[in-house]
């Protein structure tokens, strides 16, 4: 993710940026929520069945339709489950009620409540919470608030206010869209989940991350699931001129600032284009509220894809926005024009790949001048106005103006309010409109879950040290970077690097290094570093601690580990042939090698040990520490010397 | 109990009465270590007395400890009114007309969604809001007969159920549906086909596994499914429900062979010693067999009598006397047992099955292994029941018997006439045999292999 488009320096203050952060965190339970079955995703194993379902947009308590469900209703998206027998039961299948709440999940999740100073919630009611998006077969998501009303600290000491922390249940996971149809995966839906949303009390971009971090580092400090895609962080970005959008599927902290940055840019954008409308003296009631059916007219065009469409059944439907020129062409962000963004939403919700306007090069749908005029007369399309198009079956083409239309229409509003996807080159596109507040109701299949005094001040006991406090403390008691300790946190080996050092206390920085460096190298290499347990490493520096092997081993013990999972640290240290070697059988090859080589001693006196050093860890590279061989060469080569004067 | 302070005892309730807050009421506590504004709810019956149920602004519900409460001030009011919007059902000459029936049930049943109450409804216009789809396959009228949940379903409602669809069969209607309450719902269908003679038209139950209140509710696509089979020409007593989990098709069930066989799932009905009639998806029905009773003119008429005192007995290891005895002291007419295996019970309660024949009681025999016929001339025990007077009833479900005993015995008092009856083939309850995969037949895989 890069920031090439000319961002300007945005004054933060004045646009009065306020950002809040979303994170959803696995937590590292043996088994889910709501079900006992196995917390453990299955990767690409091949699913045992498979059930194909229905979502209906269901009445709000008001009694009317959620827009955001109707929206996805309207998608008329299939959905096909993937299960495993193993790890999915009737509970995920929304065909049996859910047992009672995980325990496990429960205390760790009052863990970090505690450890974000929240207020902790004694009786908790489960809510659903809806989604029609398929990815939860039930179409709700079960959730609890468990804590409300704490705060994290940065750095410079402002505390940014925790508005709640809830434990929930995850969703399962999008495999593919195929044919309309989504495919997700079971064994990931019902895993425990905690939410902590912060208020909006951040105000820059770098805040935005620092504060992430700090809670990513607080959650992982914790008994949560330390894998990729175990946290996932969704950021609301408002600007007092502009609209709350919330960008999802922020996978890196890096993005956020990024992300951030291009949003105030999106809004800025969008709210000039308002403008723009003011100052051209536009109204909203002059939008058209049909398009025309072009259809006819244009069985016959040059352009192969739209003589083609038509004669396939499809329809093109042309509609003119009065006094719109060159708006549909606005950059916004870098690559995403005011076009984009209607283009963006259509495709999300009709299906259609997209959108023609007057704005872009038309000679790439290869639609002549005398095509453009025939489309200019018939839509009455003057000099300052600009036209839209769509081709595609009846339906979709329907849909796709709505679409079109009520975008162009709220134009004159400014942003509208939408929950955006997070884009890798650091953009978004349209998810789905803004979830109203009235998504929850109570969950009638369960009953009150209770979180007891005297339960939470035994977990009050259990809490670990504040990340940062822990990051201090171990920089300087093994003189290392706080860097260091910080990606050991995030690559959730803090635990394990606690245990190896208890085991090999002598070297800090080799554990830094083979956890760290050595692991990120073999990973770059292609190996699958999965296949290197705990157990394994611990097997390791238990064989280093032994004199055994050497550190010069390590690398190839993991390597190789990591390419055969099936054999163990032992086995492939005889494979290799690695053993050690003694010092005094040292001392006896590293004098075979000197006598051998009296002439180049003769010849370069101590400048021989260069060569000499590179023939002696030829053969005892990986079985001893290099420094003790330079140091026997060294006395060697001295002795030698003396001998011959 | 006050509706004003609904659920509410102990201690929740005297914080509110003493500060004068009412449900509904918009409210701000001040606790020890935090603050809350919220909507007060409803309590639950039965849930701990000790804590006030709120609705935060956020829109989650939490309880709140009364002794952690320093202060709670009313400062308004927001009462939920849920309703589903009714628009008018729209009618078209070329459908057909038929008629729904409301009883209850999780298929009439929607979510208060601030309380999380159940609250039943059903008129048209708010199905048709719900399910627009019915209006492109029928003219649809609903009438609410009852509002109960299937459980607490009686014989009385049946006879009424019957007397009604009785009505709407000779007034022209095409066909009927009923929404019902899955946990007896083959119990209705059993007494429905017993009690509905000359049945001219489609008389289908429906319910849900799932309200409707969910985005994933089987609700809408039953009740599609109900209407396309009661515009058909089936004019039996049929359940159609969803046959597999996925949300596909529905399977045609006989009102007299069918079960109700897991507690939860969608496909929860199968049809038992045999397959099913048929299945409908997408909008069009697909029978498996001709061997049905087809649509006519005729007057459809009702025998709804119904014997009140039949028991329905387990057969299983440590029985005694002094249960049938129960029932002998307590005037019952009739018992069905749901015998071992072939048809059998221990012989420690011979003694009083003897006597209950010999009181006048009438005894039919059925096994609870479900699936299978009963067989009492294999083993020693049947024979010697049979012997008894014991009736056999071949391949009955005990929950069918039981509804048939009992409407055998609403018809005569006559030992003759009850066994001239009883093994009598009324309502295709009785089957000539069992096909082989009647007892593991797997619907999608047949459907798979086309061998349907």
């Amino acid at each position: 993710m890069t920031q090439q488009f000319d961002y300007k320096k945005f004054d933060y203050e004045k646009l009065g940026l306020r950002c809040g952060l979303e994170i959803h965190q696995q937590l590292d339970t043996e088994t889910k929520l709501f079900c006992r079955c196995p917390a453990n995703l299955q990767g690409t194993r091949e699913p045992d069945f498979t059930i194909n379902r229905k979502m209906r947009p269901v009445l709000g308590e008001m009694g009317t339709y959620d827009q955001a469900m109707l929206t996805e209703y309207e998608k008329g998206m299939g959905i096909t489950y993937e299960g495993y027998n193993d790890v999915v039961c009737t509970y995920e299948l929304d065909d049996t009620p859910p047992f009672s709440c995980n325990n496990e999940a429960r205390t760790v999740a009052l863990q970090i409540a505690m450890l974000l100073n929240a207020n902790i919630i004694e009786e908790m009611h489960v809510c659903r919470k809806n989604y029609l998006d398929g990815s939860v077969p039930s179409g709700f998501q079960r959730t609890m608030i468990l804590g409300t009303d704490g705060y994290v600290t940065l750095e410079s000491g402002k505390k940014i206010r925790i508005d709640i922390l809830s434990l929930e249940e995850e969703a399962a996971r999008k495999i593919k869209t195929e044919n309309r149809t989504n495919f997700f995966r079971l064994d990931r839906l019902g895993i425990p989940l905690v939410e902590v949303t912060t208020k909006p009390d951040i105000n820059t971009p770098d805040e935005c991350r620092e504060c992430a971090e700090r809670i990513g580092l607080l959650l992982w400090s914790t008994n949560v699931k330390k894998v990729l895609g175990s946290i996932r962080q969704d950021v609301n970005v408002s600007i007092k001129a502009g609209t709350r959008i919330e960008i999802k599927g922020v996978q890196k902290l890096g993005w956020i600032p990024i992300l951030i940055n291009h949003e105030i840019s999106r809004q800025l954008g969008l709210l000039k284009i308002k403008e723009e409308l003011e100052k051209r003296n536009l109204n909203e009631k002059d939008i058209p509220n049909k398009p025309i059916d072009l259809s006819d007219s244009f069985a016959k065009t040059k352009s192969s894809f739209i003589a083609k469409g038509i004669k396939s059944g499809k329809k093109l439907y042309g509609i003119n926005f009065k006094g719109f020129k060159d708006l549909f062409g606005k950059e916004l962000m870098e690559d995403y024009r005011f076009g984009t963004e209607v283009s963006n939403k259509v495709k999300l919700i009709s299906g259609l790949k997209g959108i023609i306007h007057l704005d872009e090069d038309l000679n790439k749908y290869n639609l002549t001048n005398e095509d453009v005029k025939k489309i200019k007369e018939k839509l009455e399309t003057k000099e300052n106005d600009c036209f839209v198009l769509v081709l595609g079956f009846k339906k979709e083409v329907n849909k796709a103006m709505d679409v079109i239309i009520n975008r162009v229409k709220f134009a004159f509003k400014g942003v509208p309010p939408e929950t955006r996807r997070a884009l890798e080159n650091g953009n978004t596109e349209f998810l789905r409109e803004l979830h109203g507040g009235a998504r929850l109701y109570p969950d009638t299949d369960s009953e009150a879950i209770f979180n007891s005094e005297e339960e939470v001040n035994d977990i009050r006991k259990t809490l670990p040290e504040y990340p940062w406090v822990t990051i201090k403390l171990y920089s300087k008691k093994y003189k290392t970077e706080g860097r260091i300790i910080k990606d050991l946190i995030f690559t959730g080996k803090l635990k394990l690097f606690n245990n190896l050092i208890e085991l090999y206390p002598d070297n800090p920085s080799l554990i830094f290094t083979t956890l760290l460096e050595t692991t990120t190298a073999l990973r770059r290499e292609g190996k699958d570093i999965k296949n290197i347990t705990d157990d394994d490493f611990f097997e390791i520096f238990t064989l280093l601690n032994k004199k055994e092997i050497s550190k010069e081993a390590i690398e190839e013990l993991m390597s190789l580990k990591a390419d055969s999972p099936g054999l163990s640290i032992d086995q492939i240290k005889k494979k290799l042939k690695i053993e050690s070697i003694s010092t005094d059988n040292l001392k006896k090859l590293v004098n075979e090698i000197v006598k051998n080589n009296l002439n180049l001693i003769k010849e370069k006196e101590m400048r021989a040990k260069g060569p000499l050093m590179g023939e002696v860890m030829k053969k005892v590279r990986g079985k001893i520490d290099g420094a003790l061989v330079s140091k026997e060469l060294e006395n060697s080569i001295k002795e030698t010397l003396k001998e011959m004067k | 109990m006050s509706e004003k302070l609904k659920g509410y005892r102990g201690e929740g309730k005297k914080l509110l009465e003493k500060n004068k807050i009412e449900i509904w009421d918009i409210v701000q506590i001040k606790t020890e270590k935090t603050q809350y504004e919220g909507i007060i709810l409803p309590r639950i019956e039965h849930s701990a007395p000790n804590f006030i149920n709120i609705k935060l602004e956020n829109n989650y519900n939490i309880g709140i400890k009364v002794s952690e409460i320093l202060e709670i001030k009313g400062i308004g009011k927001r009462e939920a009114s849920y309703k589903i919007p009714e628009k008018k059902f729209p009618k078209n000459k070329d459908l057909p007309n038929l008629k729904l029936f409301g009883t209850g049930g999780t298929i009439a049943s929607r979510l208060d969604y601030t309380t999380g109450a159940v609250i039943p409804s059903f008129t048209p216009g708010e199905l048709f809001s719900a399910v627009p789809e019915l209006a492109e396959i029928c003219n649809l009228e609903c009438e609410i007969v009852f509002e109960i949940l299937s459980e607490n379903m009686e014989p009385d409602n049946w006879q009424q159920l019957a007397e009604k669809v009785k009505d709407a069969a000779n007034s022209g209607i095409d066909g009927i549906i009923i929404g019902h309450g899955t946990d007896t719902m083959s119990y209705t269908s059993a007494a429905l086909s017993f009690m509905l003679k000359d049945l001219s038209i489609p008389v289908v139950l429906v319910g849900s596994q799932r309200s409707s209140d969910r985005p994933s509710s089987d609700a809408a696509l039953n009740l599609i499914n109900a209407a396309v089979v009661a515009s058909s020409d089936i004019a039996e007593v049929i359940v159609s429900m969803l046959g597999s989990s996925s949300h596909d098709y529905g399977l045609i069930h006989r009102g007299t062979l069918l079960r109700k066989m897991h507690s939860s799932v969608r496909n929860t009905f199968r049809t038992i010693n045999s397959i099913p009639l048929g299945l409908v998806q997408n909008r069009k029905i697909k029978m498996f067999t001709n061997d049905y009773r087809k649509k006519s003119k005729i007057k459809t008429q009702t025998l709804t009598n119904f014997e009140k005192k039949i028991a329905l007995v387990y057969s299983y290891p440590g029985n005694d006397n002094e249960l049938i005895n129960f029932y002998i002291d307590n005037g019952y007419k009739g018992i069905v047992f749901a015998g071992t295996g072939l048809g059998h019970v221990s012989k420690t309660i011979y003694k009083s099955i003897k006597s209950a024949i010999q009181e006048g009681i009438t005894i039919l025999m059925t096994t609870q292994t479900l699936h299978g016929f009963v067989g009492m001339n294999v083993y020693s025990t049947g024979r010697e029941l049979l012997n008894m007077g014991v009736i056999p009833g071949r391949n009955l479900l005990p929950e069918v018997a039981y509804v048939k005993l009992g409407w055998v015995l609403g018809q005569t008092s006559e030992p003759d006439e009850i066994m001239k009856l009883l093994s009598q083939n009324i309502a295709g309850e009785f089957l000539e045999r069992e096909i082989p995969i009647a007892f593991n037949y797997n619907i999608d895989e047949l459907l798979k292999s086309k061998k349907l």
